[in-house]
């Protein structure tokens, strides 16, 4: 497993994907499947970027490869529980002029992934998704 | 790197990876349009949720004076993200060859 802290910010989002692509090349993983993990990383990460907002602490993501899974850790340092496994669900089916900007990234992540999983410790929120290569 | 521009037929191109920090510069210049209608997204990597608030607003606001955009030669991953957004209800997405 390899793991980082990146700053509260989306601009932090350049450095995330030079680290997972690091992490890719090291462990042979498909073009597809980099898109799709890379996906999950930004919509969780930004996630803790927006709803704890003006917390000082970076915000750490661990990557690790187990055999044809690849798991990734992001967590959240010093903060309120927020269970993102109870997030409402998603009406993608309501047309246009019921459709809002925004709260389509959770239900986007639970599609793409195998395992969802959230802990809350020590006022650490830990979020951990596992996805199968194709 | 992501950028945002005007082809040589009015088309916008888009290109490299839309994510979160790259959101805000992409609605700028699409809010600059008045009547933007194909997005040629032949070298668009990625998109995240961002991404499609984007599109979406702006989706909105042409749907409102009759027009509306027409996404073409979007890859695998742009199209599945559509897709499980239900967003291809609400655009026009078109793989490359379409």
């Amino acid at each position: 497993m390899i793991s980082a802290r990146f700053q509260r910010s989306f601009d932090a989002l350049g450095k995330i994907f030079e680290f997972t692509r690091r992490f890719y090349d090291a462990e042979g993983v498909p073009a597809d499947d980099r898109l799709a993990f890379d996906f999950c990383v930004e919509e969780i990460f930004t996630n803790f970027v927006k709803y704890n907002d003006g917390n000082p602490n970076d915000i750490e993501l661990a990557l690790e490869r187990r055999g044809d899974r690849l798991v990734a850790r992001v967590t959240d340092f010093d903060v309120e529980p927020y269970d993102v496994t109870r997030a409402p669900p998603v009406d993608v089916e309501l047309p246009i002029e019921r459709r809002e900007p925004g709260g389509l990234g959770l239900h986007l992540v639970r599609r793409l992934v195998d395992g969802l999983e959230y802990d809350y410790t020590n006022r650490q929120s830990r979020i951990t998704v596992t996805k199968s290569l194709r | 790197m992501f950028d945002i521009r005007l082809g040589d037929k009015g088309e916008v191109v888009c290109e490299g990876r839309l994510d979160a920090s790259q959101a805000a510069k992409a609605q700028e210049f699409l809010d600059a349009l008045p009547a933007p209608d194909v997005v040629d997204m032949a070298r668009l990597e990625y998109i995240s949720s961002a991404g499609l608030g984007v599109l979406l607003r702006t989706q909105k606001r042409l749907l409102q004076a009759g027009g509306g955009l027409r996404l073409v030669n979007a890859n695998r991953h742009v199209r599945d993200i559509f897709r499980y957004s239900g967003f291809d209800r609400i655009f026009q997405i078109e793989a490359p060859g379409d």
